[in-house]
């Protein structure tokens, strides 16, 4: 999802807790995260009792309830987890980043660039498999975000608001483009109307792992970065006052959310409402602190990402329901609420 | 359907146009009353029953033009259109390569029922259309087809063999017809006779999955060739209760694979090698499936599906389950 706000509120509107109080609230939602990824485990579509989800981690047989463990709800639970903390914190630095609290990564056209090249794989080069087509999905975010970039950069430099309008530009082009393969190809629909509901079921963990290190080099440039966003919030000219390089600071932003929106989004597919709910409750919990907002997002993205498919497991049984689906129907009612609270969580 | 005055005008300039091709077409070539081609087909017409009504259809119609998936059943019993719409290459390269060449042979009018070429339909100038795609689409093409050529059209909801019926009948095709419903039926007999002990105390259920599943996911199908085990041979596979959606079209996670233990056979899909089709290897592949029971003890029948709505490749998945019902391994 993809959305322009103007900012009403600045810092100072929310009443920001002491450092005690984060580390508390920090402990809690990573213990909530614990607790979500063992039930990921526990629970599914097929009742298997606790004593053979214990003996499939821990004394491997060759069981069929503990394959269905092992080759099903584990790496559902890893790729769940993969795909919230990237979301998560990708979100948290495109608003950021942006200066607008109700951001996502697909401003930039991240999700129709991936989106795009998936249809084309598939469409065009005729790949049927996941395993195929999500590296397409991760190169069409890496190769929307240099358009971007070098569409978004002025004589002034790189400014987001140009970065923004040329993602929304191009985003909406490659969206066009998109849909007129798949509307005349039906492999190409077929595979689409799957993709696009965001999914992370079918995910084994040797597509998982080729991922992480990006995502892993990512969080690293995340939290490198979180420093100088918090200067730059006050506004450019403040920030140079205190040594901020902004253009150093945007570009290692930019690689650092694409990296995670493009890798998560290349293993589930576009998932609407997590990158852009996350960081803003976790900015109504913690304040304008953005590695305490990282921090968070890292948590508690992936506890919603987790509830959400553990719900969806149960309410269409024995069929199931995707978690980019389920994410939207709890997502939004979340998020109106709220942006209605008269305290609103600013930048 | 309802139209908006706009939307009737177009209609009517539509059918108007084409009429008046039709009748341009026709002042400077074939008369009515006389033969028509090089066949020296007569005018002499026949009336059939179809979805739209009663249609009088030429009694030898030279020039069928197929819509939709009339068009493989129509081939399959010896029929040659002059022009067709767009077959998927999966399910043209399972009719045999006499048959392809047919269907290469007819010019291409369009991918589907409502995206037909309605100028270019009009310059083959067929003197019957043959068409079967979803009633809500034919609405909406209807006057145009009619205008043109007598039209039969079958919604998809009728059942394989009354639409190989129809099709023959107004096709005039039916001697290869009742060559192949003999045939199907001296096979359900012989396959009824000779595996009546397993028919009568096997249960079986089918597994399917398609290019378009979702990852990690199958169906356990109920419509397709497995209806013919079903309803005419009378073996056992689990079915949708009255009124409800087809098992099928509910993607299950492979999770429940596991679930699948209780039954004693499994059929899955296979292609003319007797490999697992692309789409369903996934499945086969996963240590799940491999620790069921009914697979590990060769118990897992691999069919070939190469279509249900004709009797040709319906015979070739009566070969298929004859010759899997042959190697099944005794019950424990």
């Amino acid at each position: 999802m993809t959305a322009l706000a103007l900012r009403h509120e600045g810092p100072g509107t929310v009443a920001v807790p002491g450092p005690r109080r984060r580390a508390i609230g920090l402990v809690v939602a990573l213990v909530a995260l614990l607790a979500l990824l063992v039930l990921s485990v526990m629970i599914g579509s097929t009742a298997i009792p606790p004593s053979v989800v214990w003996n499939a981690l821990f004394h491997p047989a060759a069981d069929i309830d503990q394959f269905a463990i092992r080759d099903y709800r584990l790496p559902r639970t890893v790729a769940g987890l993969v795909v919230g903390v990237a979301l998560g914190l990708s979100g948290a630095l495109i608003q950021a980043l942006t200066r607008n609290p109700l951001a996502d990564p697909g401003i930039l056209g991240l999700h129709a660039g991936s989106s795009f090249a998936v249809t084309v794989a598939v469409g065009v080069l005729g790949v049927r498999d996941i395993g195929g087509y999500m590296w397409f999905a991760f190169a069409g975010a890496l190769v929307v975000t240099l358009m971007v970039l070098a569409i978004g950069s002025t004589r002034q430099g790189r400014s987001p608001v140009v970065m923004v309008l040329a993602g929304v530009c191009v985003g909406a082009v490659l969206q066009g483009a998109g849909s007129a393969l798949e509307l005349t190809n039906p492999d190409a629909f077929d595979v689409m109307r799957s993709w696009n509901a965001g999914s992370i079921v079918g995910r084994p963990l040797d597509l998982v792992w080729p991922i992480v290190p990006f995502l892993a080099v990512a969080l690293v440039l995340a939290f490198v970065v979180s420093g100088p966003l918090n200067a730059m919030a006050l506004g450019d000219e403040l920030a140079v006052a205190q040594g901020v390089r902004l253009v150093r600071t945007r570009v290692l932003a930019i690689i650092a959310l694409t990296l995670l929106a493009g890798g998560a989004t290349a293993i589930a597919g576009p998932i609407s409402f997590v990158g852009l709910m996350v960081p803003h409750v976790a900015r109504w919990l913690v304040g304008p602190h953005q590695r305490w907002i990282f921090a968070y997002s890292v948590l508690l993205a992936p506890s919603l990402l987790l509830a959400s498919d553990i719900l969806g497991r149960f309410v269409m049984r024995p069929s199931e329901i995707p978690v980019g689906v389920v994410t939207a129907f709890v997502g939004a009612p979340v998020l109106i609420a709220l942006v209605r609270r008269t305290r609103a969580s600013g930048l | 359907m309802t139209k908006t005055p706009l939307g009737r005008r177009r209609a009517a300039l539509t059918a108007t146009l084409l009429g008046a091709s039709l009748v341009l077409t026709a002042c400077g070539g074939t008369p009515e009353e006389t033969p028509t081609g090089d066949t020296g087909a007569t005018s002499e017409t026949r009336t059939v029953q179809a979805d739209n009504g009663s249609v009088d259809v030429p009694a030898d119609p030279q020039r069928v033009v197929s819509i939709g998936n009339t068009t493989l059943p129509f081939i399959d019993m010896g029929g040659a259109p002059v022009g067709v719409t767009e077959v998927g290459a999966s399910e043209l390269a399972l009719v045999p390569e006499e048959q392809q060449a047919t269907f290469e042979a007819a010019t291409i009018l369009g991918s589907s029922g409502d995206q037909v070429d309605m100028e270019q339909l009009a310059g083959l100038e067929p003197d019957l259309i043959l068409a079967q795609f979803p009633e809500s689409e034919f609405e909406s093409v209807k006057e145009q087809l009619e205008s043109i050529a007598p039209t039969v059209f079958w919604d998809l909801d009728v059942e394989w063999k009354a639409l190989a019926d129809g099709v023959a009948e107004a096709g005039n095709v039916a001697d290869g017809l009742t060559a192949q419903k003999a045939e199907f039926e001296e096979k359900i007999s012989g396959i009824q006779d000779t595996y009546g002990a397993i028919i009568d105390d096997t249960s079986f259920v089918n597994l399917d999955r398609w290019d378009s599943s979702d990852p990690g996911t199958f169906s356990v199908a109920d419509f397709g060739c497995v209806e013919i085990a079903q309803d005419d041979i009378g073996m056992d596979f689990p079915r949708a209760a009255d009124g409800e959606d087809p098992l099928g079209w509910t993607s299950l996670p492979f999770e429940q694979l596991a679930e699948l233990s209780t039954y004693d056979v499994i059929t899955y899909p296979v292609d003319a090698e007797g490999h697992p089709t692309a789409a369903f290897a996934p499945v086969v592949e996963s240590n799940t499936w491999q620790a069921l029971p009914a697979v590990s003890s060769g118990r897992a029948l691999g069919l070939f599906c190469p279509g249900n709505n004709s009797y040709g490749p319906v015979l070739q998945y009566l070969d298929s389950l004859d010759a899997a019902l042959a190697a099944l391994p005794a019950k424990e």
